[in-house]
């Protein structure tokens, strides 16, 4: 019994990215001494707060079912970075009103992809990848081309802050974030229903569950997540620049998958997802260490995808 | 009366109505904002930007018609001009191995997609999600910037008539039309539906789902290489991006011509119709002087809409039958 406990641990998802992020670190430390130090472990986690909210609401998405998936987030972290620096103005009494305003933004625009998927039966890359473009040029309408307006001096403090010195803030609210995240998944009547309709809608359905209308609102959710990202992203830059959510997309896909939830849905918690955040994170550190160009990355991506798609999705037979 | 009545619901409730109403008011427009939209010249201008996009729309609605999706297709063809771009020479024999190589390589991304979504039974979705990361990752590795070299020759080509009347892009349309010809006389056509339409009925009556999806991915990948030939024509550079909005234009313009997302259902004629429709909706952006900053937004709002008509559609003939 006891053996079978920890053999379970042993071989869980969990730990083995665990024992990945490690040796990710050992190779790191022996291509660059001073990879393993405690700083450089706190200013990688630190950068893996962004992709690690962006990849909160991917979670949601996919545990949703219906091959749910949000690749609008790219350009939604984009928006929010430059529509918060536009709101923000540098001036700290306009923080409430961005706080506001931007995940606000951000739902709005995941409605408008909710409903594509739920109500008009579009495929959710399909619709999500459309939206990422209308996005991307409305950040363009937004800042002709130049983002303007900065963070405000209380906004940097938490953006590049830390606490005693040593963790960050961004990170002390991204443990915070998790918490709540993986509580309400596992012990709220709302995680349930998630689940339920993420397995089998139809039951879901059955037992009063407005399946369309609940998807379209997991969709708003993942959309002010990325907003809120994007604000929390301009608090590390400072200043705003265009097309700084890009890099998030895919990862934020393979972290879900690495993290253990199943892409077909219903299956899976945010903590599989944050971990491999952080594993993404110190891989793509690497990656940027050796100098390895956007080629190189998009191919390790991809393959990564693919291979995690492999491992984990087959639908059997 | 009655049976004008009964005539006119029957266009109305077809799938095709909405197509042919957009179609008959996009000539309008465009006949309106582009100068000249009747005569040879503009014919002719069209014909030649239009002619890459109608083939990927096909190749698009082969895949959609099993049941699948790829959405690596934009990739693949971008892929696909840098390898052109950095083989040609100016020797005959270098045209003739860039060629070779692109139809080569695009059935051999097919045949890799097809592998992974047919017999490992991976969602399509994601497969080609993934493999357009990679494609665009090669691109990206072999040309950073736009560049290789193009023969004049073999680009002028693509720009001239035959005999001096008919553009070569007819020719390569008509050809298309005759591959589409032979195509539907092949046993492999009818499985195409079948297999989209209801994988175990399809099953059941002995139709090998695996090899039938195989095959519409390869099929893709043939008008794959002839769109890539087409647009590294037109360019006359081979760059990593140039294809990658082909993707969503390929989706979109596939379900305008009355393709369903569930497979089974439309035909590759209706998306090349729907080629060119969306086609005629981007001309509107470049002729009514939309300013640069609006274009992606309005290019997206474009293609968001001819997925949100495609599905209305859908719907619409799904509450009828």
């Amino acid at each position: 019994m006891a053996f079978n406990g920890w053999r379970r641990i042993l071989v869980s998802r969990l730990t083995i990215t665990i024992l990945i992020i490690l040796l990710l670190f050992l190779l790191g430390e022996i291509i660059f001494p001073g990879f393993m130090s405690l700083a450089h472990v706190m200013s990688i986690l630190r950068l893996s707060v962004f992709l690690g909210i962006v990849a909160l609401g991917q979670t949601l998405v996919v545990l949703s079912g219906n091959e749910g998936i949000d690749i609008s987030v790219g350009s939604v972290v984009s928006l929010g970075v430059v529509v918060s620096a536009y709101i923000l103005g540098g001036e700290n009494f306009n923080i409430p009103q961005a706080l506001v305003l931007v995940p606000l933004m951000g739902f709005a625009i995941g409605l408008a992809n909710g409903a594509g998927v739920s109500y008009l039966g579009i495929p959710p890359l399909v619709m999500t990848f459309a939206m990422g473009n209308v996005i991307e040029g409305l950040s363009l309408i937004i800042t002709k081309g130049f983002p303007t307006g900065q963070a405000p001096s209380l906004l940097e403090v938490i953006g590049s802050g830390r606490l005693f010195g040593l963790v960050p803030y961004l990170v002390l609210l991204w443990v915070f974030f998790s918490v709540i995240t993986v509580i309400v998944l596992r012990k709220s009547k709302w995680g349930n229903i998630l689940y339920g309709v993420g397995t089998n809608s139809l039951a879901a359905e059955l037992s009063g569950v407005v399946v369309r209308r609940f998807r379209m609102y997991i969709y708003a959710i993942c959309g002010a997540t990325s907003a809120l990202a994007g604000l929390l992203l301009l608090s590390y830059t400072g200043t705003p620049y265009l097309n700084l959510g890009a890099p998030y997309v895919m990862p934020s896909i393979v972290a879900v998958a690495i993290g253990g939830t199943s892409l077909a849905g219903g299956k899976g918690n945010y903590s599989g997802t944050a971990i491999g955040c952080v594993a993404l994170t110190t891989l793509n550190s690497i990656l940027v260490a050796i100098q390895a160009t956007e080629a190189i990355r998009q191919i390790v991506y991809g393959s990564l995808l693919l291979a995690l798609i492999a491992v984990s999705e087959r639908r059997g037979g | 009366m009655l049976k004008i009545n009964r005539y006119f619901k029957e266009i109305y409730s077809s799938t095709a109505f909405p197509g042919i109403i957009i179609f008959l008011m996009l000539i309008a427009i465009n006949a309106v904002i582009q100068p000249g939209f009747f005569t040879y010249y503009s014919f002719k201008l069209n014909l030649l930007s239009f002619t890459p996009l109608i083939l990927v729309s096909i190749a698009q609605a082969l895949v959609m018609l099993v049941g699948a999706l790829d959405l690596s297709i934009g990739a693949s063809i971008s892929l696909l001009t840098v390898f052109m771009a950095s083989v040609m020479g100016d020797s005959p024999l270098s045209i003739a191995l860039a060629l070779i190589l692109a139809l080569g390589a695009a059935l051999a991304m097919s045949l890799f997609n097809g592998f992974f979504i047919s017999y490992l039974k991976l969602p399509p979705f994601l497969v080609t999600y993934a493999s357009s990361a990679i494609w665009f990752g090669i691109a990206l590795y072999i040309m950073p910037t736009p560049g290789g070299y193009i023969p004049k020759p073999f680009y002028k080509f693509y720009r001239s008539d035959f005999l001096g009347i008919i553009p070569i892009p007819v020719l390569i349309l008509i050809g298309v039309g005759v591959i589409y010809f032979i195509l539907s006389r092949l046993k492999v056509y009818k499985h195409m539906y079948a297999v989209g339409g209801k994988e175990e009925a399809a099953w059941a009556s002995g139709i090998k789902i695996h090899a039938t999806r195989i095959k519409a991915f390869l099929w893709s990948g043939v008008f794959i290489a002839l769109a890539a030939i087409c647009l590294v024509s037109q360019t006359a550079t081979g760059d990593a991006r140039c294809g990658l909005s082909y993707t969503l234009d390929s989706v979109a313009a596939a379900v305008i011509g009355g393709v369903s997302f569930s497979g089974g259902k439309g035909s590759l004629a209706g998306a090349a119709v729907g080629g060119v429709i969306l086609g005629l909706l981007i001309n509107i952006l470049y002729f009514a002087n939309v300013t640069s900053f609006y274009q992606t937004f309005m290019k997206g709002i474009i293609v968001i809409g001819a997925l949100v008509v495609g599905s209305v559609t859908r719907m619409k003939e799904q509450t009828i039958s």
